[in-house]
């Protein structure tokens, strides 16, 4: 899919080769002087709505903004005739097995969520709601958020009833740069501060909720300084020819030749992983949850035209057919070409070992949202 | 990358504004998150008259009238504090001891806090209404202070702080502002350090006491407050003894002798799958260890046996039970068991061996169960159910007397605390136990007590004592009983009411210009020949009627009605006292009236000649009694003359009468006959109530003599007459204001509710009852006959009426029109509209109708469904109270008038029981139990016939009692000890014809 609105960047076939160009050099240089890996500045702040369950606010300094707010309901569970079976088979299971963990187990096993206990929709400036490119980042971002299938556990309440979790995503501004990085982050902050109503009942009985607010449980419960887990982010890379750019803005994706969505997930540490980590400080069991290529915008930008097509310059103006045939083979330095074609496996594989190496930008990622103190 | 976090400082009113978050659980089961933003104000006063300040800056209503200042500048001193001092009690001391301020004899200058008020509302609905009252009232100068919109009393809940942690925080910081701020205010007004009044802080709560003490704010718990006070000992009573009595159990650790209740979601879920049911929890008057719940689910209610099952449920809980499993299911009793007779020489202070259930109850309960299974199939035993929570307490206040046996000798006349158990007046509401200090001074005095608790190891709710009410027996104190009981308002009418009632008082006139306001929109009735027909002695005539021949030959009959709606106009003081008293109560010696005298028995009251206000309803008859036209008007009357039913009947029965006010009664009766049987005819009941009355020496109003009452032929001609104007009313309200009319139904009783009676007449007499619809049952009641006994047609009548369903008020648009028939009077549909004076429907009524006729405006207040609806509602109930309050009245004085004499009368047997009978005497509308044993000094062996409804006795006395049969009895009078009320005694004398 080609994220049309936000690509039309007004950039002549000479100036797209020359910025091609410096982000191919080693090391790339890019138009506004980062490195690589290196992100724009953002301010962060969240609980900014007070009737929400869960808010947050990122601005990118390229003066994009979302909102993410967090509203859940309780809802009434449907009689899943998958879970009675099982349990009826969990119950015919051998039975010298211990009775609490065979419950632990069982209890475990219920505790599965359903994908459609969570709604996500993204709100965009300019769009309708059923345009292709909101509906595209809510998928992208419910499928990051729903891949381990771990995220909809929390949200069971008891065998009768869940919490329906419905995230409003809400992008302030025009949509300058591909906006997905900001929502996703937007988004990891606000289902961080998310709490939900403290449980009072037990079991199955109809749930019944401790009225004080002070007292709610976050949806990631976190210990004195850490959180045990954290929802999953999606970063934007992009590559141009070798060299692979994070945060890419408007221009650089301009020229893109492969743009990959790359949802990344932190496993939750159990208590040996923690304790494994002792020495290594901050390491993280980072995974990969979900890629995506982005059909870059660089493919819709006007080509240049070499001098032996052009007439101005003594070249011979060819046909259109014979344009298309010729440029398959041009590799003029200097002529802008929209890239064409796949990206490289190989590529492609380098990409995401930079986003989930040790050290690796994902890494960097979350430690940044970590800093972001929550209300 | 950076973070940032806005904080409020940047926000130039972030001072005064905050917020409140919280959890909001709907009913529907929505979980919300509710915020809520405080605007912190600075101009809400401390409504002291000490201070001139708040005077300058407290807000002012839209005509520029500011709220008069309340605590009094010179508020009383104590032993501790001789400046004076305003008080100021946290949640706990008002819901320990709301009878305390209610006292007059301290507790004044109280600043209740908003946070306080507000937390008590969540606690006690029915303690928070109270202190409202007491708010309202000005000579106990009560102040609301509003602590938490006032900048400086405002206190943010800290972090990991309960929400008690953050109120009583909230308390000791408007306590100390208080301080801060009065010391300032008088400071300014130059007086001395002295007299700045201390605030005192009252709690129970320890904590709370000790922080106080840490911040230097004056604070003092309940019980060294009222040490201080004068009369302490009475004072102290009042302390409910919740806390001292758990803390002593606690070191016990006593075992807990009842189940524990399940959790309030477990119940909530369990009602809403259908295996646990919800309902109001009701006594059998006959058996106080038998209770029965009606739930939604079933027809039939469930039983509740036993005080384990009871689970420390009180009449008129409403309480959530779990149904038990078929072998534990059981009849109904046929015995009868009553508390005094089983518990009867318990301990009040012994904790020790102490059981649920005794010995003896265990051993009535046994043989319940053994006749149950001797009867083996042909028994029905009734499914039972057991308590398990309790979703609403609906105690009350209950009127009793102290059970002499639990008082011990020795401290009869010391001040030594001690417990003693309260019997109420009420045999469905279990002993109280109460500890107290004036155990001998209010022995043999009637007295008002709470529940205050009654937890899982007490056999019995723990109490304590409010007032005495005078000593037992007298008139004055069984009369306040009655109204205690009964929750009939009988406080005289406050200022703000008398204020609403017009300035010339009982010189008012109809205004003699038909120019006047007044006169618009009504007609001049002045010159017809209109007079009233009451019982003697009526004061609050609210109805008159006249009648002449029309020249086609057709009658103009006319009732009028007292236009009490001109008086009393929506939405004032008036109207909202009236709405909460609902009806006129009379008792034999008293009337507690619902609107002020001077309005009932002259302004309104249709009084002869004078001149008054009405409300008519006119119409054209034809001789066949056939209606041609009927129209409403509100118009000006004078009624010729007040008769009394005697004397209208001897009128109209004396030939020689031939004036023109005789001939019109004489219209009215022969068209009421023909209305009557009309009525009949589409199957009206004729029901029947022991009705007797009370005559009194006019002086003393001490009884002298019972008598019942006689029906004469001109009661049932206004009886007629008015029923013609109520239906003739509903229906024009109706078509009206088909959503919001104020109608009365009467529905069709269930079929089981004569099961009973049809099976007993079938077996007694052979005699079939038909009920499918009133027209049937009104025929097979007039079959009931017996040649030889002519008052067993009232008998049947009598018990046919208990069957009944109460009628009821309803606002129309919450019923399917069907559903507003009247069963007993087989129309199909009725209203009241005939007695304004003394019903408040009727004045709803009279506004619908006049807003139907154009006359004026409807008001919002009868329009709107929902209030209708609460009006209904708390009008079904006072009428309920009223008629039973009445009841209970001549109930206690025909024990009065039977005082110290002796009197053989006919009976009749109307229940029988396995261990007693009820009988029932027509001469003076009494009705009693005997129980075997009362028959001889032995109690004599017995055996009952269930299927026959008899009950031979053997061995020290021989006799056999069965349904229906006449008998005669000895009545004396006797002081029940159950309830310290004079009760008539009968005595079996003998059996009839065998």
């Amino acid at each position: 899919m080609a994220p049309s609105a936000t690509q039309q960047v007004l950039l002549s076939p000479a100036e797209l080769s020359y910025l091609h160009t410096s982000l191919s050099l080693t090391p790339p240089i890019r138009p506004d002087g980062r490195t690589p890996s290196q992100f724009r500045p953002l301010i962060a702040e969240t609980d900014i709505l007070p009737g929400t369950n869960g808010s947050a606010r990122i601005c990118f300094a390229d003066g994009t903004e979302a909102i993410v707010g967090i509203k859940a309901e309780v809802e009434k569970s449907r009689p899943s005739y998958q879970a009675s079976e099982d349990q009826n088979i969990a119950e015919d299971d051998d039975d010298e097995e211990d009775e609490d963990t065979r419950r632990s187990e069982k209890e475990a096993y219920q505790k599965k969520g359903l994908n459609e206990w969570v709604e996500m929709s993204v709100e965009i400036p300019g769009f309708r709601d059923d345009d292709s490119m909101p509906v595209f980042l809510a998928a992208m971002l419910s499928e990051a958020l729903l891949a381990d299938g771990e995220f909809t556990r929390r949200l069971w309440i008891n065998r009768r009833f869940h919490w329906k979790l419905y995230l409003d995503i809400l992008l302030l501004s025009q949509p300058l740069s591909y906006p997905l990085p900001l929502l996703s982050l937007t988004t990891h902050l606000a289902l961080l501060s998310t709490r939900l109503p403290k449980l009072k009942s037990e079991q199955d009985e109809d749930p019944l909720f401790d009225d004080d607010w002070e007292a709610s449980v976050f949806l990631y419960p976190r210990t004195m300084e850490t959180i045990i887990a954290r929802p999953p982010v999606t970063l934007l890379v992009m590559a141009v020819k070798d060299s692979i750019i994070f945060d890419p803005c408007k221009e650089e994706l301009a020229v893109a030749e492969v743009v990959l969505a790359v949802s990344v997930g932190e496993r939750s540490q159990g208590v040996g992983g923690a304790e494994m980590d002792v020495d290594s400080g901050k390491a993280r069991d980072l995974r990969l949850l979900a890629v995506r290529t982005i059909d870059p915008p660089s493919r819709l930008t006007p080509p240049g035209v070499p001098n032996a097509l052009n007439t101005a310059t003594g070249g011979t103006a060819a046909t259109a057919e014979q344009t298309s045939t010729q440029r398959e083979t041009l590799d003029e330095e200097g002529v802008w070409q929209p890239p064409r074609g796949g990206a490289k496996r190989k590529l492609i594989a380098a990409m995401i070992h930079k986003v989930l190496e040790q050290g690796g930008v994902a890494e960097e990622v979350l430690d940044g949202l970590e800093a972001v103190e929550l209300g | 990358m950076t973070s940032l976090k806005r904080s409020l400082a940047s926000d130039p009113y972030a001072s005064n504004i905050s917020s409140k978050v919280y959890v909001r659980s709907t009913k529907s089961g929505k979980v919300q998150k509710i915020v809520q933003e405080l605007y912190l104000r600075q101009d809400i006063p401390c409504s002291s008259r000490l201070c001139s300040s708040c005077l300058k800056t407290a807000p002012r209503d839209a005509s520029g009238a500011q709220a008069p200042f309340v605590l009094s500048e010179r508020p009383a001193g104590t032993k501790g504090y001789p400046q004076g001092h305003y008080l100021v009690p946290d949640t706990n001391a008002l819901l320990n001891a709301l009878d305390l301020f209610e006292q007059t004899s301290a507790f004044y200058d109280v600043i209740i806090l908003q946070t306080v008020l507000e937390e008590l509302r969540n606690r006690s609905l029915p303690l928070y209404n109270r202190l409202i009252g007491l708010t309202k009232s000005e000579e106990k100068r009560f102040y609301v202070f509003f602590n938490d919109f006032r900048l400086e009393t405002y206190v943010v809940r800290d972090e990991g702080e309960s929400i008690n942690d953050r109120n009583d925080k909230a308390v000791r910081r408007a306590v100390k502002w208080y301080s801060e701020h009065l010391t300032q205010a008088v400071k300014s007004a130059g007086g001395s350090s002295k007299k700045v009044p201390a605030v005192v802080m009252l709690s129970d709560d320890k904590e709370n006491l000790k922080k106080a003490k840490r911040d230097g704010i004056q604070a003092c718990s309940l019980s060294d407050y009222v040490g201080g006070l004068e009369n302490a000992d009475q004072l102290l009573d009042m302390i409910s003894v919740v806390k001292e009595g758990r803390e002593l159990r606690d070191a016990k650790a006593a075992e807990n002798l009842y189940q524990e209740y399940f959790s309030v979601s477990k119940m909530m879920t369990g009602v809403k799958n259908g295996t646990l049911h919800q309902g109001i929890f009701n006594v059998s008057p006959y058996n106080y260890l038998e209770g029965s719940i009606h739930v939604p689910a079933f027809d039939k209610s469930l039983l509740v046996l036993g005080r384990e099952n009871i689970n420390r449920a009180v009449q008129g809980d409403v309480v959530v039970v779990e149904v038990l499993p078929k072998d534990q299911w059981k009849e109904p009793s046929t015995k009868i068991i009553e508390e005094e007779t089983i518990n009867k020489d318990e301990n009040a202070d012994g904790e020790d061996g102490e059981a649920v259930v005794t010995e003896r109850e265990r051993r009535a309960l046994q043989e319940e169960v053994r006749k149950v299974h001797s009867k083996g199939s042909e028994g029905r035993p009734q499914p039972t159910a057991r308590v398990v929570g309790v979703v609403k307490r609906n105690w009350r206040q209950y009127v009793g007397h102290v059970d002499e046996a639990s008082v011990s000798q020795s401290v009869k006349q010391g001040r030594k605390l001690q417990t003693v158990f309260l019997i109420p007046m009420d045999k469905r509401i279990p002993k109280i136990r109460v500890r107290t200090r004036q155990a001998g001074e209010i022995m043999g005095k009637r007295v008002l007590v709470t529940i205050d608790s009654w937890d899982r190891d007490s056999r019995y709710p723990v109490g304590h004592f409010v007032r005495s009410l005078g000593e037992l027996e007298t008139k004055g104190a069984e009369t306040e009983a009655l109204l205690l009981e009964y929750d009939v308002q009988y406080r005289p009418f406050p200022k703000a009411v008398l204020d609403c009632l017009p300035v010339e008082g009982h010189d008012w006139k109809v205004p003699e210009s038909t120019e006047d306001p007044g006169w618009r929109g009504r007609r001049d009735l002045r010159g017809l020949q209109i007079c009233s027909i009451d019982p003697i002695g009526c004061q609050d005539i609210d109805d008159a009627l006249h009648a002449r021949p029309l020249p086609n030959g057709n009658f103009e009959v006319g009732v009028h009605i007292a236009d009490v709606s001109h008086f009393v106009k929506p939405n004032n003081a008036m109207d909202a006292e009236a709405s909460i008293r609902g009806t006129t109560v009379y008792l034999v010696d008293k009337r507690i009236d619902m609107l002020p005298m001077l309005l009932g028995t002259d302004l309104c009251s249709l009084k002869p000649y004078v001149e008054r206000y009405a409300f008519s309803a006119i119409w054209e008859i034809t001789p066949d009694a056939e209606i041609v036209n009927s129209e409403f008007t509100k118009s000006v009357i004078k009624s010729r003359e007040a008769f009394s039913y005697e004397q209208a009947q001897i009128r109209v029965d004396d030939a020689s009468q031939q004036d023109e006010l005789t001939k019109a009664m004489r219209t009215l009766l022969m068209l009421s006959k023909k209305f009557k049987q009309k009525r009949m005819d589409a199957g009206a009941l004729s029901l029947s109530s022991p009705e007797v009355r009370v005559e009194t020496e006019s002086e003393t109003s001490d009884p002298i003599d019972i008598k019942t009452k006689k029906h004469l032929d001109t009661m049932s001609l206004v009886e007629e007459f008015m029923l013609l104007a109520n239906t003739s009313v509903a229906a024009k309200i109706y078509e009206a204001f088909p959503q919001t009319a104020m109608l009365r139904r009467h529905g069709a009783p269930p079929k089981t509710n004569f099961e009973e009676l049809g099976n007993q007449l079938k077996v007694k007499r052979g005699l079939e009852l038909r009920t499918s619809s009133s027209k049937e049952l009104a025929d097979s009641l007039d079959g009931c006959v017996d040649p030889k006994e002519p008052f067993f047609n009232t008998l049947v009548r009598i018990m046919a009426t208990r069957c009944m369903m109460s009628a009821e008020y309803f606002c129309s648009g919450t019923q399917a029109y069907p559903e507003f028939r009247h069963y007993g009077l087989a129309s199909e549909i009725y209203t009241h509209f005939t007695s304004p004076i003394r019903r408040y429907a009727d004045l709803v009524a009279h506004r619908q109708l006049a807003a139907a006729i154009d006359y004026e405006p409807l008001d919002a207040s009868v329009r709107s469904k929902g209030k209708l609806e609460a009006v209904c509602k708390n009008i079904n109930v006072r009428h309920r109270n009223a008629q039973q309050a009445g009841r209970a009245s001549i109930e206690y004085y025909v024990g009065q008038a039977l005082k110290g004499r002796i009197v053989e009368e006919e009976g009749f047997v109307m229940k029988v029981f396995s261990n007693g009978f009820v009988v029932f005497v027509p001469r003076f509308g009494i009705e009693s139990l005997i129980r075997l044993r009362d028959l001889a000094d032995t109690e004599p062996e017995s055996t009952f016939d269930a299927e026959n409804y008899v009950l031979k006795t053997s061995g020290s006395r021989e006799v056999e009692v069965e349904l229906f049969e006449k008998v005669v009895v000895r009545i004396s009078d006797v002081k029940e000890e159950s309830t310290g009320k004079r009760k008539v005694k009968l005595e079996l004398v003998k059996t009839g014809t065998k």
